[in-house]
C-alpha cells in the first residue's frame, strides 16, 4: 500500500524480495477479554494490563531474487505464517524492512474467508477485488478461474457452504494463481487438492517462473517443497537456521525433528 | 536464471515500522480510490447473500422503520394530546423522514463498527486499505435507506389526498437540497463509522455501547420534535449534535418546504468534512495494527 520514497527505491533489479533485519513481536493480552467495561474496572482499581510479547520473527535477513521458489519448512509457531504475512504487507515489522518489488498475490493459512452463502463464482470475483483486480480485470478471467478450479458437475455455482475442502482449496488457489502475480505467496496452500489438481497446480507454478514470478511457498509437506523450490530455508522459534538447496534443508530439518527421513512426512499432506 | 518480463513493471513497495502514525496519505487514497469497487461489490454481495432465499427480508428492511414511525407518531400525539387533523400529518411526515435518515445514519455506524472485527480472514489474509469495509457498510445502509424515500412519498401523498390543508409542501426546488444532505448525512455516518469500528477492535463491547448511545442520540435529536421548537441560545443544542444541521435541513426541506438555512448548511458540511477527518486519523493512524489483534 505504501509507495517507496527515493533512498528507499534502491533496489537491486534481480530482486523480488528483500528482506532486512526483520523483527515482528504480537502484544498478547494475557488477562480477561478486551472490552470497555473490564478497561474500565481495571483503571478504577489501578491495575495495569499484563502483556505477554511473543517474539514470532526474529532479526532475519534474506533476500529473494526474480523467478525462484522459496521454500519455508519449520515447526509449528516457527513464524512462518507471520513471516509471509510480512512479505504481504499485512503486518507491520516490529524492526527492520522489507522491500518487495511486484504485485503480491496471496493464498494465505486459513483461507481467504469466501462467504459461504454465496456461489463459487461470486467468491472468485470477490476474492480477485479483494486482492486488488479491477472489476474488469475480474470479469475477464472469472471463466478462465472457474474452468483452472474444475469442480464437478457445477457446484461452481453452487452456494461455497456446500463445497467439500478440496473443492474449496481448489476455487482459492486459482483466484490466486491466476490473477498473474508477479510474488506468489503460498502458505499450506496445496493441503487440500487431489493428486490431479496438485499436478496441474505444480505445472501452473512451473509456468509462473517460467516468467520470472517468484513463488514462496510454506508447506509441510516437505516433498512439495523438494519438488518446486531452488532454495528453501529452516525456519525454528523465529530465526532462520538455515538456507540453501531445498534437499539439504529438508535433511537437517528432519534430524533436527528427530523422526528420520519418515516416509508420512514426504506424503503430500 | 530468467530475467525479469518486459513489461515488469516495478512495483516497490516498502513495508517499515510505522513510528509515523500516518502512512503517506497520498498511495493511501490513491489505492483506496483505485479499490473502490470492491467496496462496492463486497456491499452487494453481503445484501445478496443475506436475502439470497427471503424476498419478504428485503420487505421487512422497509416495514421496520415504518411501523416504528407509526409508534413514534402514536406516542408523541397521545403525549402531546389531540392533534389538529392538519398537523397530525405534518407530524407524521416528519417522524417518517427524520427516522428514515436518522436509520441510514446509524445504520452507517453500526454496520461499520462491525465490519473490521466481522472482517477476521480477510483483514489476516489480503493487503488493502482497510477503510474499505466501513465504507461498504455506508453503501449498504445507502441501498437500505433508498427504498424508504419512494415509502415516504407515498404516504404523503395518501395523506394529501385526505387532507387537503395539510401545511406539507408540494413540489418544489426545496428538494433540490436533498441529495446534498444525504450526501452529508453518509460522509458524517462513514467518518463516525471509522471511529467505533476502531474503537471495537480495542474494546469489543463498543457496539454494546453504540446501542445504547444510539437510543439517547436519537432522543436528542430532531426526530421526535421539530427543530423550531429551539431558540436563540438552544439553538447550540442543535448544533453540537452530528446530526443536528442534516436532520434539521431534512425537515426544512421535505416539511416546511424551505432551502435549509446557511447555518444549517455550513452545520451539515461542518459535521460531514470533521468527521472524515477526524474519523480517517483515527482509522487509518491504527489500521496497520487491526491484523495484530483482530
Ligand atoms: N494473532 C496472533 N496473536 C498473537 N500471537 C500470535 C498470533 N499469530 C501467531 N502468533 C504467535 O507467533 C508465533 C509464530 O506463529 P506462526 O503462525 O507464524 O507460526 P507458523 O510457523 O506458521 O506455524 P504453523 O506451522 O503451525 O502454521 C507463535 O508462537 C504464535 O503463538
Ligand atoms: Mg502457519
Amino acid at each position: 500500500m505504501r509507495s517507496a520514497s527515493k533512498a528507499e527505491l534502491e533496489m537491486p533489479e534481480e530482486l523480488a524480495i528483500r528482506i532486512e533485519d526483520l523483527s515482528i513481536k504480537y502484544k498478547i493480552n494475557v488477562d480477561t477479554k478486551r472490552t470497555l467495561k473490564n478497561a474500565v474496572m481495571r483503571a478504577s482499581k489501578g491495575e495495569k494490563v499484563r502483556m505477554r510479547v511473543v517474539e514470532a520473527v526474529k532479526h532475519l535477513t534474506l533476500d529473494v531474487p526474480h523467478g525462484s521458489v522459496l521454500g519455508i519448512v519449520g515447526a509449528n509457531g516457527a513464524g512462518k505464517s507471520t513471516l509471509m504475512r510480512a512479505i504481504a504487507g499485512i503486518l507491520p515489522p516490529t524492526e527492520g524492512r522489507i522491500t518487495v518489488n511486484g504485485k503480491i498475490s496471496t493464498l494465505l493459512a486459513l483461507g481467504v474467508g469466501f462467504n459461504p452463502a454465496l456461489s463459487g463464482r461470486d467468491n472468485i470475483i470477490l476474492g480477485g477485488l479483494a486482492s486488488g483486480m479491477t472489476r474488469n480485470e475480474i470479469e475477464e478471467k472469472t471463466e478462465e478461474i472457474a474452468d483452472f478450479a474444475a469442480l464437478p458437475d457445477g457446484f461452481i455455482d453452487m452456494p461455497v457452504r456446500t463445497y467439500s475442502s478440496g473443492m474449496y482449496g481448489r476455487v482459492a488457489f486459482s483466484v490466486a494463481v491466476n490473477m498473474t502475480p508477479d510474488i506468489l505467496l503460498l502458505d499450506e496452500a496445496l493441503s487440500a487438492g487431489d493428486a490431479s489438481f496438485k499436478e496441474k497446480s505444480f505445472n501452473r507454478m512451473r509456468e509462473l517462473c517460467a516468467e520470472a514470478r517468484t513463488i514462496v511457498i510454506v508447506s509441510h509437506a516437505l516433498q512439495t517443497v523438494n519438488d518446486l523450490c531452488d532454495t528453501a530455508i529452516w525456519m525454528n522459534k523465529g530465526t532462520m537456521l538455515a538456507k540453501g538447496k531445498p534437499e539439504a534443508i529438508v535433511d537437517q530439518y528432519l534430524k533436527f525433528l528427530d523422526v528420520g527421513a519418515l516416509p508420512s512426512a514426504f506424503e503430500d499432506m | 536464471m530468467p530475467t525479469p518480463r518486459e513489461n515488469f513493471a516495478p512495483r516497490i513497495q516498502v513495508f517499515a515500522p510505522h513510528k509515523a502514525s500516518l502512512p503517506p496519505l497520498g498511495p493511501y487514497l490513491r489505492e483506496f480510490w483505485r479499490r473502490r469497487a470492491f467496496a462496492i461489490e463486497l456491499s452487494r454481495f453481503a445484501d445478496k447473500a443475506e436475502y439470497l432465499d427471503s424476498k419478504l427480508g428485503k420487505v421487512w428492511l422497509v416495514m421496520n422503520p415504518l411501523l416504528l414511525a407509526m409508534v413514534y407518531f402514536l406516542l408523541v400525539t397521545v403525549i402531546r394530546g389531540s392533534a389538529s387533523k392538519t398537523s397530525g400529518l405534518s407530524t407524521l411526515a416528519h417522524i417518517l423522514i427524520e427516522l428514515f435518515t436518522f436509520y441510514f445514519a446509524s445504520n452507517c455506524i453500526n454496520g461499520g463498527a462491525l465490519s473490521i472485527t466481522a472482517g477476521g480472514r480477510l483483514i489476516l489474509n489480503q493487503a488493502f486499505p482497510r477503510a474499505l469495509l466501513p465504507l461498504s457498510s455506508t453503501i449498504s445502509a445507502f441501498w437500505q435507506f433508498l427504498p424508504t424515500i419512494p415509502v415516504y412519498i407515498f404516504v404523503v401523498i395518501i395523506g394529501k389526498v385526505f387532507f387537503p390543508h395539510t401545511e406539507i409542501p408540494g413540489l418544489g426546488f426545496n428538494y433540490l437540497w436533498a441529495p446534498f444532505i444525504i450526501l452529508c448525512v453518509g460522509m458524517t455516518g462513514f467518518g463516525l463509522a471509522l471511529i467505533f469500528a476502531t474503537m471495537n477492535v480495542y474494546f469489543r463491547d463498543t457496539n454494546k455501547l453504540l446501542s445504547y448511545m444510539t437510543r439517547i442520540w436519537l432522543y436528542s435529536s430532531p426526530v421526535l420534535w421539530r427543530p423550531e421548537i429551539l431558540h436563540g441560545w438552544q439553538k447550540i443544542f442543535l448544533y453540537v449534535n452530528p446530526l443536528g444541521p442534516t436532520l434539521s435541513a431534512t425537515s426544512s426541506v421535505w416539511i416546511s418546504g424551505k432551502s435549509p438555512t446557511l447555518y444549517e448548511l455550513l452545520g451539515c458540511l461542518f459535521w460531514a468534512i470533521f468527521a472524515i477527518l477526524i474519523g480517517g486519523y483515527f482509522f487509518v493512524s491504527r489500521e496497520r495494527d487491526f491484523a495484530v489483534r483482530i
